[in-house]
């Protein structure tokens, strides 16, 4: 019996067992990302993500004693669940409607795969990256390492995410939850990094959407249509 | 991890100390009995407080809470026929599978936070394999009948159930890394134990896993709608479509106190194992058995908002429900395995 007992696993601390939570949070946002048929989901999901790494940056900051997370939390909300989700949505309006109505967009039919398999080839994928990440051992004084393995699962599963949806607009979501990956890893391994830093990084992600908002107006001039099937023509 | 008690034991394995001075203790062969007897009659019961709730809410009447007991004893007054050519399986199936769902009840925690006599026979597995005997009867007999439409019931019911098993395992997983074995009263010894033991998301992913595999075995809405008018996307419902009379009454009875078990194996077990009985005696065992029906019905108000909310998934569709399912389940390993999440 205690040769059984000793293999159970104890349980976290409340503040950890709720940081993971939150992590794990971030991460099935991405899996659900597979699923959105909508573009306004797409963003709404991602912005949601956006909100999740907020409150668990407000969770580290106030039992931490780093007072720099407050104003990194406040920022990357505004800029991330704001600012980028509306951007983003200026930017598309009126692309891909289908009859004229704005909210239904073409982005529905363009998995590669089935959306059961492209989360089962995900699910493979994350527990790579989980096992991986617990082979280096890095350990991290603020948050827990289930949380450090969740954000690189995060940033894999963003890969398979742009692979197997084929159209821009979930290409350019993906690229943007990929950023909301680096930034948990980022919270877990260097809870402690200069504001100044973090800001020009949050600042990077505005021109980056910018650029994604341009590139799918461009794309859908000129294909008349977001799936990205079009361009291997291109290929010489 | 099971914490125990200073002789070793854990401290789901305890036996009630039994005292003169409360209200008088029920032998426990008494209570074993009694929960069998709390699944079978409550059962109808539940599924009445859920179609009422899900009529409600779309703004019509509905059926009486009692109504399920009224269409039992209605059918058990009624004349039984079997289709010409069927076996003497067609009419076996429905009570083997009766005493498969009054067995499941001796080895969970309906009641008592103590295992009973022969209750750690069965671990969540062995609940499970009963279960699925049950269902396994069911779907012989819709083949015995040669009807087409009991035929597509139960070769669907068979082919997601294959697809739902695996989900089930790693649930059964995620329980056995965090107590070290996969008895039902260990589990909920130590959701008990500790607010650190609920808001770890291993637990929250495979709770939430096993719920919805709870929707697809019950019949409910993302899967299929339970009530209603037959139609072709139906699985569960399909299956004793040629049955009539007492065998009838006892395949929807059976249907009903599967649908109570694996809600009561979602709320004593995972969600919320508090309100049972810690001793045999009467006032406890009451108070469990009203705990016990009472979040039964609060758990399909939830189940009924969930009816209410969403559309069917087309058949072909069902496979990324229970992708979703498994992915919560195998999360909830994983997080356990690197780190104990």
């Amino acid at each position: 019996m205690s040769v059984i007992l000793a293999a159970t696993v104890a349980a976290p601390s409340a503040l950890s067992g709720g940081a993971n939570v939150i992590a794990v949070g971030v991460l099935l946002a991405e899996f659900g990302m597979f699923r959105q048929a909508l573009l306004r989901d797409q963003v709404r999901l991602y912005a949601a993500q956006s909100s999740l790494i907020s409150a668990l940056a407000i969770v580290v900051a106030a039992t931490r004693h780093l007072p720099d997370l407050y104003v990194l939390a406040f920022l990357s909300f505004a800029l991330k669940a704001v600012i980028v989700p509306v951007v983003l949505r200026r930017l598309l309006r009126g692309i891909g409607a289908i009859g004229g109505d704005p909210r239904w967009s073409d982005i529905a039919g363009s998995h590669a795969l089935s959306v059961a398999n492209a989360v089962l080839v995900a699910i493979a994928v994350a527990a790579f990256g989980f096992f991986t990440v617990a082979a280096l051992g890095i350990r991290s004084p603020v948050l827990p390492a289930t949380a450090l393995s969740v954000s690189v699962a995060v940033i894999l599963v963003a890969f398979v995410l742009m692979i197997v949806r084929r159209d821009v607009v979930s290409q350019a979501i993906g690229f943007l939850s990929l950023e909301n990956g680096v930034s948990l890893t980022a919270l877990v391994v260097a809870a402690g990094l200069p504001l100044i830093l973090e800001m020009a990084f949050l600042f990077d992600l505005l021109v980056a959407v910018v650029v994604f908002g341009l590139l799918i107006r461009v794309h859908h001039g000129r294909a008349e249509s977001m799936s990205t099937a079009d361009l291997t023509s291109l290929r010489g | 991890m099971a914490s125990t008690t200073v002789t070793g034991q854990p401290e789901w394995e305890e036996r009630p100390v039994i005292s003169e001075s409360m209200s008088p203790a029920l032998p426990v062969p008494v209570v074993q009995l009694l929960q069998v007897v709390t699944v079978a009659a409550a059962a109808p019961g539940v599924s009445g407080v859920i179609s009422r709730v899900e009529a409600r809410m779309q703004g019509r009447t509905g059926p009486r809470v009692l109504q399920p007991y009224f269409d039992l004893a209605k059918l058990f007054r009624k004349e039984a026929l079997a289709p010409e050519g069927s076996s003497w399986v067609f009419l076996a199936a429905p009570l083997g599978a009766m005493v498969c769902y009054l067995t499941v009840p001796l080895l969970i925690p309906v009641l008592t936070t103590f295992g009973l006599p022969l209750g750690y026979m069965g671990d969540i597995l062995g609940g499970g394999f009963i279960l699925s005997l049950a269902s396994f009867l069911v779907a012989t007999a819709a083949l015995d009948t040669g009807s087409p439409y009991a035929q597509l019931g139960a070769s669907r019911a068979k082919t997601f159930g294959a697809i739902t098993e695996p989900v089930v395992l790693f649930v059964v997983f995620t329980v056995a890394l965090v107590t070290g074995t996969d008895l039902p009263y260990a589990l909920a010894a130590t959701v008990r134990s500790s607010a650190g033991q609920i808001i770890r998301p291993a637990h929250l992913l495979a709770a939430a896993a096993l719920f919805m595999v709870i929707l697809y075995e019950t019949g409910r809405i993302p899967v299929e709608t339970h009530t209603g008018t037959n139609e072709f996307g139906m699985i569960e419902e399909a299956r004793p479509f040629e049955h009539s009379g007492p065998y009838f009454a006892l395949l929807k009875w059976g249907s009903a106190m599967k649908q109570l078990i694996l809600f009561t194996i979602l709320l004593n077990v995972f969600v919320a194992p508090w309100g049972l009985a810690a001793t045999p005696r009467i006032g406890p065992v009451a108070l469990a058995i009203a705990a016990l029906i009472g979040k039964a019905a609060l758990l399909g108000v939830v189940v009924a908002v969930i009816d209410n909310s969403f559309a069917k998934l087309r058949l072909f569709k069902i496979t990324e429900f229970a992708a979703g399912a498994f992915l919560l389940a195998v999360l909830g390993v994983l997080t356990l395995y690197l780190g104990g999440g």
